[in-house]
């Protein structure tokens, strides 16, 4: 009867010891890799400039959108709107709350494709959703809606129709009938609320 | 294998009752996020009798007006249902291991008579202590433990401190 | 499926009340099964000659607490979203001691007191009655009480905390001292003259 009692208390003992034993487990889950295979060739992550900068004249608000380029570079011009974010602090505990607020399409851009691929890559393989790549980056912004383009003899209405929109969008950004090149100067970015995981309805206790 | 005279004296080996015990509870934070109790659902019905009676008086009381009173229905709560799963599950016990009588249990050294009157002091005094502890042995004591609250710790401490001092001085009626 | 899954939505609040009866069936099973229903084998730890409530109280602390920090680890169970006590220390010791004077004059505590009643113990149903009237005095005097009810407030503080040491390590030395116990209460017994109960 002893014996069967003392080979228990040794097994509880054992549990216990193993839950002080095992290493603490990182909080970052990662995402399947064939899911993330998928979800770099299925190509849907990147977004023009023209979807994007309508959006951004419509203020629409699930838009956010992430600028990776140095704090010098962001400061001196943005996309109104914009925060900075530095590619290092990319899986910081405060950077991820942010990258995983609901309802917001997040848009990663840097002057071109590189640094919003890497982020890219980087978030979507921790799981975080709605990660999108502003496809040319700041450069093609810039050529598509700051330098005035040529039309084309050739041009198709559609075509007409997007180049009035980049001409409208022209004058949004750099002011009314100004040609100038100049970039426009950064809007302060907005203040972002980040919303901390909506507190589960936490249930009831006591006796 | 030993046969088990199945005449009512026959309980479970302890630990295996404990390790049944922890199980449920540990189910209990699993689906629903909280411990078992007992002392909570004694306190929503008497919340929802004086309710019935006297509902201004619920409502100007600082204690029953978190319970009761308004659109509040302290009967439709998750302990009130448990407590009626605890009668069942105790009854189906009583019937398996062949339980079920209606009796006094008491020292042979005492009567009835004062048995009862100790178990309703009893009732009345313990009654009293779970409300101001916000629990009892099962909601505050061990649910508590199974999730380490210090709080319900201390009230564990408490609890079985004083009733062995207690206990030895009221030994004559146990025996 | 993440616990508690009532909370994080995987089964439908609708089944909360449900579940709460099952638990609630499997809690007085286990409490009558063990014994729980008998005043005399309840009291017994404080006399030495029945150790029922200290094993079956802390193997079930012990068994709930590495659950519940293994299912965490798994990442099973979601912790914060599980109800810890909260502290208020004034009201958790003076209504601890309160309760034990209670408990050993009437040799039950709310849900033994159930199991007993359960099986046709008049003393059990007799217990249950009185905690009513205790509760209905307590209510009704509150204004007394308030202070004392609200002090000592320290939020959902985990004991763990109080020693400076981790949930894990805080249940190891709690396993060991369970152990021990249960050994000692096995000798304890062994010492103790017999009672008829």
């Amino acid at each position: 009867m002893e014996r069967k009692y003392t080979i228990l208390a040794v097994l509880l003992i054992v549990l216990a010891l193993g839950l002080v034993v095992l290493p603490k487990k990182k909080d970052l889950k990662e995402a399947d890799p064939k899911a993330l295979l998928s979800a770099i060739t299925e190509k849907s992550r990147y977004l023009s400039v023209d979807l994007v900068t309508h959006r951004i004249i419509e203020n629409d608000p699930t838009l956010m959108l992430i600028d990776l380029r140095p704090a010098k570079e962001f400061k001196a011009f943005a996309l109104p709107g914009a925060i900075n974010i530095q590619p290092e602090s990319l899986l910081s505990v405060t950077t991820l709350e942010l990258l995983n607020q609901p309802g917001k399409d997040k848009i990663l851009y840097a002057n071109s494709d590189l640094m919003a691929e890497k982020a890219w890559l980087l978030g979507t393989r921790y799981s975080i959703s709605r990660l999108y790549i502003l496809k040319g980056g700041l450069n093609e912004w810039y050529n598509t809606f700051i330098k005035q383009g040529d039309v084309s003899s050739t041009a198709s209405s559609a075509d007409l129709d997007l180049l009035s929109f980049r001409n409208a969008a022209r004058q949004y950004f750099t002011g009314a009938g100004q040609t100038s090149e100049a970039p426009v100067a950064a809007k302060t970015p907005e203040k972002v609320n980040v919303v901390r995981k909506a507190p589960v309805a936490k249930s009831g206790g006591g006796c | 294998m030993k046969k088990i005279k199945n005449d009512g004296s026959f309980y479970l080996n302890p630990y295996l009752g404990g390790v049944i015990l922890g199980t449920v509870l540990l189910l209990s934070f699993y689906i629903s996020g909280r411990g078992v109790g007992a002392s909570g659902a004694v306190k929503n019905t008497v919340a929802a009798t004086v309710n019935a009676v006297a509902p201004q008086h619920v409502e100007k009381s600082a204690y029953y007006s978190q319970f009761a009173g308004g659109d509040k229905r302290p009967m439709n709560n998750w302990l009130v249902y448990e407590v009626l799963g605890v009668l069942a599950g105790a009854f189906i016990s009583g019937i398996v291991f062949n339980r079920l009588k209606l009796k006094v249990e008491h020292s042979p050294k005492i009567t009835s008579r004062r048995r009862l009157i100790f178990a309703l002091a009893g009732g009345l005094i313990f009654g009293f202590g779970s409300q101001l502890a916000r629990g009892c042995t099962s909601g505050a004591a061990l649910s508590g433990m199974a999730v380490l609250s210090f709080g319900g710790y201390i009230t564990m401490v408490a609890i079985f401190g004083t009733a062995f001092v207690v206990a030895w001085i009221l030994r004559k009626n146990w025996i | 499926m993440i616990g508690p899954i009532i909370s994080s939505g995987i089964v439908s609040q609708a089944w909360d009340n449900i579940f709460a009866v099952i638990l609630g069936m499997g809690f007085g099973f286990a409490l009558e099964s063990s014994g729980f229903s008998s005043s005399r084998k309840i009291i017994g730890t404080f006399f030495g000659y029945d150790f029922v409530v200290v094993k079956v109280f802390f193997t079930a602390a012990i068994v709930a607490s590495m659950g519940l920090l293994y299912l965490s680890y798994l990442g099973l169970v979601d912790f914060s979203l599980l109800y810890i006590q909260p502290t208020f220390l004034t009201s958790a010791i003076v209504g601890g001691i309160i309760m034990g004077i209670g408990f050993s004059m009437g040799g039950f505590c709310p849900g033994t007191s159930l199991a007993a009643c359960a099986v046709g113990r008049i003393d059990g149903m007799v217990f249950f009655g009185g905690m009513f009237i205790g509760v209905f005095l307590f209510s009704e005097s509150f204004p007394l009480f308030e202070n004392m009810y609200y002090s000592g407030s320290q939020g959902a503080k985990m004991i763990n905390s109080v020693f400076g040491i981790s949930p894990e390590m805080f249940t190891f030395f709690l396993v060991l001292a369970a152990v021990g116990m249960f050994f000692g209460a096995a000798w304890v017994q062994k010492k103790v003259k017999k009672i008829e109960y």
